[in-house]
């Protein structure tokens, strides 16, 4: 057992754990207050949408494809000073959501608007001959009929962002990642490592399972007994 | 009263644009069950899209009980879209809601009274038979049920119009049977002006009082189910509506009489009594008779004998017996 591991202790990475959590939910929220609307913004004013605005959909996908282009640990140098001006620090867990958020939300609407796209075109044709405007339609038909698509979009958003949550030690952020590369990895306490990969790995299948389990909970498309079983196999195949 | 004044729909296509509608009247009395028939493709989506402004015209007018729907602000629009129910093909259903909740929603749509939502509710299910499956998702319904319970969901607003976009075509024969039934009743007993567009006669022979044969983007005819069907005029109804005649007539050579029969004289065996009465035989070509609106209608195709004489005496003998007849050629 290394030092680093005696030294951490079980507060230690019970910590880590906390500050891994912490950081990839509170961001993957905030990311989404921004992200959903974004993205059913993209999916009813694309052409062809409920409501085409061409111009503010061009914007925005224009915007959105550039924060996805840049490699996240690129768009956080480029971030700090940006971070410095809004959050006010460009370190710690403070600026580390900030640059989560900045990371995820585009990301999350690409996601949302994919699912909001899989509605079908009749059951909106149908609202709209019972006189449903743009926002019933989105409150009422979209979003609903989506929901276990979105879900399924939300646990995928949650694991990326538990992916780039593990760049937090390069701006002095906590959590497992940080542990792993600014502690265990220079003084090589391999059995660290190899924890913090663990704890990782419990933490995913946790969000996944539980996602998984409330998206197929939420869908009332399939009931009868053989199809659900179909149905949990090629959503585990998806994700 | 629905009328449609010179609708004319385009769409843009990079080998310019293509007509949908071209210059298309169209008055749908009220009380009717109209029938819009024509082969796919030939713009009957399209046309009953325009009714309801889902398809915008690209010119003419479209007059619900007098106002040009192509002139109201949105607002209105979206208030008179309450008033016209429409079913589709595919039923549209909300996959996520209950069949009850299904109902509900148009009623959420018009804001209507929040106390009476469940009683209309129970309403409509009960109109369309489908009380007990209130809270069941549509996957779990037949084909058949789901339509019923788009049915109640169109009717939920009280509309004074419904339109029923190919709303049989994705069912089996039995169930179809079932739904026009329904449709019936509901003209009937609410008094509703129900459009129905399909590609398939026999929709429109047991249901239809009035009929608009459209193809090619332009409607051919138009008049009574009764009037269309026993005497089609325009090529693309003949092709539609008595296919094997055409065929028939065009195939055997000689002169031929096409008989209609318009539900008096469909019984009488006049073949037989021609030979017997006149000494004339004639050749069936073609024979096919059709129950339409509870009569029997039909058309028969015969070849004339060659001798002048006897050609005349089988007309003559026609017309004494008051049967409808055309020379073919």
């Amino acid at each position: 057992m290394s030092r680093l591991f005696q030294q951490l202790g079980v507060q230690g990475f019970m910590l880590g754990v906390w500050e891994t959590v912490y950081l990839t939910f509170l961001s993957t929220f905030v990311a989404y207050l921004i992200g959903l609307p974004l993205g059913i913004l993209l999916c009813v004013t694309d052409k062809g949408g409920i409501r085409p605005v061409v111009w503010l959909n061009k914007l925005v996908g224009f915007v959105v494809n550039i924060l996805r282009s840049i490699p996240f640990i690129i768009l956080m140098v480029a971030l700090i000073p940006v971070s410095r001006a809004i959050v006010g620090t460009s370190i710690g867990n403070a600026a580390m959501i900030f640059m989560l958020i900045v990371a995820a939300a585009p990301y999350i609407a690409r996601m949302v608007e994919s699912s909001v796209k899989e509605v079908d075109s009749g059951v909106i044709e149908a609202a709209r001959s019972m006189g449903a405007g743009t926002f019933e339609i989105v409150w009422k038909v979209l979003l609903p009929e989506a929901k276990p698509s979105l879900i399924v979009g939300a646990v995928i958003s949650t694991v990326t962002v538990l992916g780039y949550s593990a760049m937090a030690g390069t701006i002095a952020a906590g959590g497992l990642g940080s542990i792993a590369v600014t502690q265990a990895r220079p003084s090589n306490a391999q059995d660290v490592i190899w924890l913090c990969v663990a704890l990782m790995v419990v933490i995913v299948q946790i969000v996944q399972e539980a996602g998984m389990v409330l998206a197929k909970k939420t869908d009332k498309r399939i009931r009868s007994e053989k199809s659900k079983n179909k149905k949990i196999k090629s959503k585990g195949d998806i994700s | 009263m629905i009328q449609l004044l010179h609708l004319t729909k385009q769409y843009p296509s990079p080998a310019g644009p293509v007509a949908a509608l071209s210059d298309v009247t169209l008055t749908i009395p009220d009380g009717a069950i109209f029938g819009v028939i024509g082969l796919s493709g030939a713009g009957k989506s399209t046309l009953v899209r325009c009714i309801n402004l889902l398809e915008k015209p690209t010119s003419g007018q479209v007059l619900i009980d007098g106002e040009d729907l192509m002139k109201v602000k949105k607002r209105r629009l979206l208030e008179v879209r309450r008033s016209i129910g429409m079913i589709f093909q595919n039923f549209n259903l909300l996959e996520q809601r209950t069949v009850e909740d299904n109902v509900r929603f148009p009623l959420e749509i018009a804001r209507f009274d929040k106390e009476k939502r469940g009683e209309r509710v129970r309403e409509l299910l009960r109109l369309v038979g489908l009380s007990e499956k209130a809270k069941a998702y549509p996957s779990q319904l037949s084909g058949g049920q789901k339509q019923r319970v788009a049915i109640a969901r169109a009717l939920a607003t009280d509309p004074k119009y419904l339109l029923c976009d190919e709303a049989t075509s994705a069912l089996d024969p039995n169930t179809t049977a079932s739904i026009l039934a329904l449709l019936k009743e509901i003209n009937a007993s609410l008094g509703v002006t129900i459009v129905v567009i399909t590609h398939e006669m026999r929709v429109v022979e047991s249901i239809c009082t009035d009929v608009a044969v459209i193809g090619d983007s332009r409607i051919a005819e138009t008049g009574k189910v009764t009037e269309v069907f026993s005497d089609p005029k325009s090529e693309i109804a003949r092709e539609l509506i008595i296919p094997e005649l055409i065929r028939s007539v065009k195939s055997g050579g000689g002169n031929k009489l096409r008989l209609i029969f318009d539900g008096t004289v469909s019984d009488m065996p006049i073949i037989s009594a021609l030979a017997m009465d006149v000494g004339a035989a004639v050749n069936i070509l073609y024979a096919d008779t059709k129950n339409i609106d509870g009569m029997p209608f039909g058309h028969m195709v015969i070849t004339l004998p060659a001798e002048e004489e006897k050609a005349a005496a089988v007309k003559r003998y026609l017309s004494e017996k008051h049967v409808q007849y055309k020379e073919e050629i």
